[in-house]
């Protein structure tokens, strides 16, 4: 038994170690580094020489071995493990989009046939995917917050009370797999759509082989989200782009800060929502929920969002009510609110 | 002037590695004879012969004609295809001058075809397709969906040719201790054990031995006795075509025709292999192959394996999407309340094609992982017939049971879905008919990323 599991596990966890030699990922060593000199050219830019120091907190020892941090390294491996057993990937979307696919073409949709060139249709398919896949993370974000039982599961990610770029991976395995059916969605409804409009001709733009916005975005600082550096893009921006800035307001424990800036690369939505916020180079922030869960190792961020849930289900079921009274979904929500 | 030289240059090199031919001087050290030529594959071009031949019987429904050729090892049979045209004459015309005494049956698969009702052997389907065959006119069954000329055809290649040459010549008969390098293939031959053995790899190949000098279209024009060609094809100028090596067969002609369309490089990759391969043989002058260059010849071994299955899979994939178009063509027909025969026939024979093909796959011994049972499934045991009922199963009796089934219409998504499953399993690059719209490749760049749960 032993023998089967051992080298499976060591192959996942060098697999693991990998994304740090691997530009399709976000906490690739080039990221790492390139989001340094970005926050370091602009602070240069902004404040001369005395800037620099600005950044210094992306090296500290204390941040990167605090226990937060150590926690979202754990989460980040073993959720690896879990997710490997949960999410056959692949298999799911090729018969997915196949079946859209059939679908649309058997409900009329047909190749628009209109002789547009190559390149064009694949800057229209790759701007599709990508305003399409942003609106979606956005849309489960704001749901992750909207929503009492699906907070029960975000707010593991929430709990960090330090950000290092890791904590992107700071996840419940159930949010895990909500945001794999997200992607599983979008990415065939656009690819489906695409392929009958368009076929043999869609194709998605990239720079060495990475989707070519998640490039740009990682390049220019994406790791800086999720870390001590605040930086600004300036309003006009801002307004446009979420900065890293304003990504550290969406995880800050102040009241004043709750449920603002959903987005992952555009601003456009939050705005449209109203939940958006501007964020400064000077913001003092700190990180975390208030809740019990912040000083958890990863058992507590398993764990607690199921003791969560059934104590929402309990509540809802001694109310007697036929339904779930929304109240309650905003309980969890409350108490996190001091209120 | 600069120019000048270049071209000189590039002239110069190109003639210096001009294409070898599948020709090969005697090593063996035991050999005293007088012969010159280490190759022989007779008894290959033999069976090839009496496939093409075969075919030609399958097309009457006649089952003795067909015994003939598939089982009986009489001598004395004319070869029924192929044979002389105008412009295009062949040298011979009794299988006896290829090879004595050969058949198609005993080199046949022997391992379980899940594809088929009943989960026959290899070699038990393709006698129940014959026996079936001559139960029909001209190798036609309007009632099941089976063209039987076709299943016969491209289950044969697959069954004998690519069972023979990837899963015994090229497998098991390759392997270090077995027909050395050292000593004759049987007493008294002029050619060593190795050299045999991949020489009857290369003959169940089907390439004509000078195919490193044609192009992809020469070599289609080859087979279709192409007058056009026919100075290209005689490579030894002596005016006839010799079917031992100078014509084009089976899967090389597959290979060829799929680059012809496609652009791809099949048949010269696997050429290239056989060819370097057995120069690899040759340059051992007799000796037992070391550890090194035995792993060198398996590699070559390897990549002839890997292309001739992406080959079969390439027609597989080609004529599901055939599939495709006749089942939209049928679909207007039926609209316009016109006459379908003619349109059934095609899908008829299209899928006789791809079931053919596919069933080839799993008949090499190879593992295909689930890609064997989801073939099965989305290709099924027939085409979808009118009604929507398809063949489920086989009686005891060797008839077949029709039940409902999909409409013919949801029939599309089954080939799309065996596209999709064509390309990943194998790696297609050819991709002839696509109806997936290309879909393969915006999966592969959208698989490539995270699969790790990143939050944002």
């Amino acid at each position: 038994m032993i023998d089967a599991f051992l080298p499976w596990l060591l192959e996942e966890l060098a697999n693991a170690g990998s994304s740090l030699f691997d530009l399709s990922k976000r906490v690739s060593l080039v990221y790492l580094i390139s989001a340094l000199l970005f926050a370091s050219s602009l602070f240069f830019y902004r404040y001369g020489k005395a800037g620099l120091s600005r950044v210094k907190v992306y090296f500290s020892w204390r941040i990167w071995t605090h226990a937060s941090a150590r926690t979202d390294y754990a989460l980040w491996l073993l959720n690896r493990l879990l997710l490997a057993f949960m999410i056959p990937k692949a298999l799911a979307q090729s018969v997915w989009i196949s079946w859209l696919f059939f679908f649309w073409q058997e409900q009329g949709l047909s190749s628009l046939a209109i002789g547009f060139p190559d390149i064009l249709v694949v800057a229209f398919f790759t701007l599709c995917y990508f305003l399409t896949d942003d609106f979606s993370r956005f849309f489960v974000h704001w749901c992750m917050h909207k929503n009492a039982f699906l907070w029960a599961f975000h707010q593991v990610h929430h709990s960090a009370t330090v950000l290092t770029p890791f904590t992107v991976f700071r996840t419940h395995p159930i949010e895990g797999l909500l945001f794999f059916l997200r992607s599983l969605f979008v990415q065939s409804l656009v690819i489906s759509v695409f392929l009958v409009l368009f076929p043999n001709q869609i194709s998605l733009m990239q720079v060495f082989g990475i989707l070519i916005t998640t490039f740009f975005f990682n390049v220019l600082g994406a790791n800086l989200r999720h870390s001590g550096v605040a930086l600004s893009y300036g309003e006009r921006i801002e307004k446009w782009l979420i900065s890293p800035a304003q990504h550290q307001i969406h995880h800050s424990n102040a009241k004043c800060h709750y449920d603002r800036n959903f987005g992952v690369a555009l601003a456009i939505w939050d705005r449209l929502f109203g939940s958006w916020h501007q964020g400064k180079d000077n913001q003092e922030i700190t990180f975390g929920t208030n809740q019990p869960i912040d000083k958890t190792g990863f058992l507590g961020q398993w764990l607690i969002p199921f003791k969560d849930i059934s104590q929402l289900l309990t509540k809802a079921l001694k109310k007697g009510a036929s339904c779930v009274d929304p109240d309650l979904f905003a309980s969890k929500k409350k108490a996190r609110k001091g209120e | 002037m600069k120019k000048t030289i270049l071209s000189l240059s590039v002239a110069f090199s190109m003639s210096a590695v001009a294409a070898q031919d599948y020709a090969f001087d005697v090593t063996l050290k035991s050999y005293k004879g007088n012969a010159s030529s280490s190759v022989s594959y007779g008894g290959q071009i033999a069976r090839h012969a009496l496939h093409n031949s075969l075919k030609k019987a399958a097309g009457k429904g006649d089952v003795d004609l067909m015994t003939d050729y598939f089982s009986s090892k009489k001598s004395g049979l004319t070869i029924l295809d192929p044979i002389s045209k105008d412009g295009f004459p062949i040298k011979q015309t009794k299988i006896d001058e290829l090879s004595k005494g050969k058949d198609l049956l005993s080199s046949a698969y022997d391992g379980v075809i899940t594809g088929w009702p009943g989960n026959p052997t290899g070699q038990e389907l393709l006698t129940q397709l014959i026996d079936l065959a001559g139960k029909t006119k001209k190798g036609y069954d309007p009632v099941n969906g089976y063209d039987y000329i076709q299943l016969i055809s491209k289950f044969t290649m697959g069954a004998v040719f690519y069972n023979r040459g990837v899963n015994h010549y090229l497998d098991e008969k390759l392997e270090a201790g077995a027909y050395p390098n050292d000593k004759p293939y049987k007493k008294g031959t002029v050619y060593t054990g190795k050299e045999h053995v991949w020489d009857e790899a290369f003959g169940y190949f089907g390439a004509p031995a000078n195919g490193l000098s044609l192009t992809p279209k020469e070599v289609v024009q080859i087979t279709k006795q192409n007058a056009s060609v026919f100075k290209k094809a005689d490579a030894n100028g002596d005016g006839v075509i010799d079917l031992k090596s100078e014509m084009a067969f089976a899967h090389a002609y597959y290979a060829a025709s799929i680059d012809a369309s496609a652009g791809t490089k099949y048949f010269h990759t696997i050429m290239q292999a056989f060819v370097d391969g057995r120069q690899l043989i040759a340059d051992a002058k007799g000796k037992a192959l070391t550890t090194a260059q035995h792993t060198e010849l398996k590699a070559y071994a390897k990549t002839i394996a890997t292309a001739w299955q992406q080959v079969i899979a390439e027609a597989a994939y080609k004529y599901a999407g055939s599939v495709y178009a006749d089942l939209e063509k049928i679909a207007v027909i039926e609209e316009a309340h016109g006459e379908v025969a003619k349109a059934y026939r095609n899908y008829v024979k299209h899928w006789g094609e791809l079931k053919g093909f596919a069933l080839s796959l799993e008949a090499a011994g190879r593992d295909l992982g689930g890609a064997q049972a989801g073939l099965d499934r989305l290709i099924g045991f027939s085409p979808i017939l009118f009604g929507d009922t398809q063949i489920l199963a086989a009686d005891g009796k060797g008839g077949f049971i029709q039940g409902s089934a999909i409409s013919m219409q949801e029939y599309k998504l089954n080939m799309i879905k065996a596209q999709n499953l064509l390309a990943k399993t194998f790696k297609l690059e050819g991709k002839l008919n696509d109806r997936t719209a290309g879909m393969n490749a915006v999966l592969d760049q959208i698989n490539k990323a995270s699969n790790s749960a990143e939050n944002d």
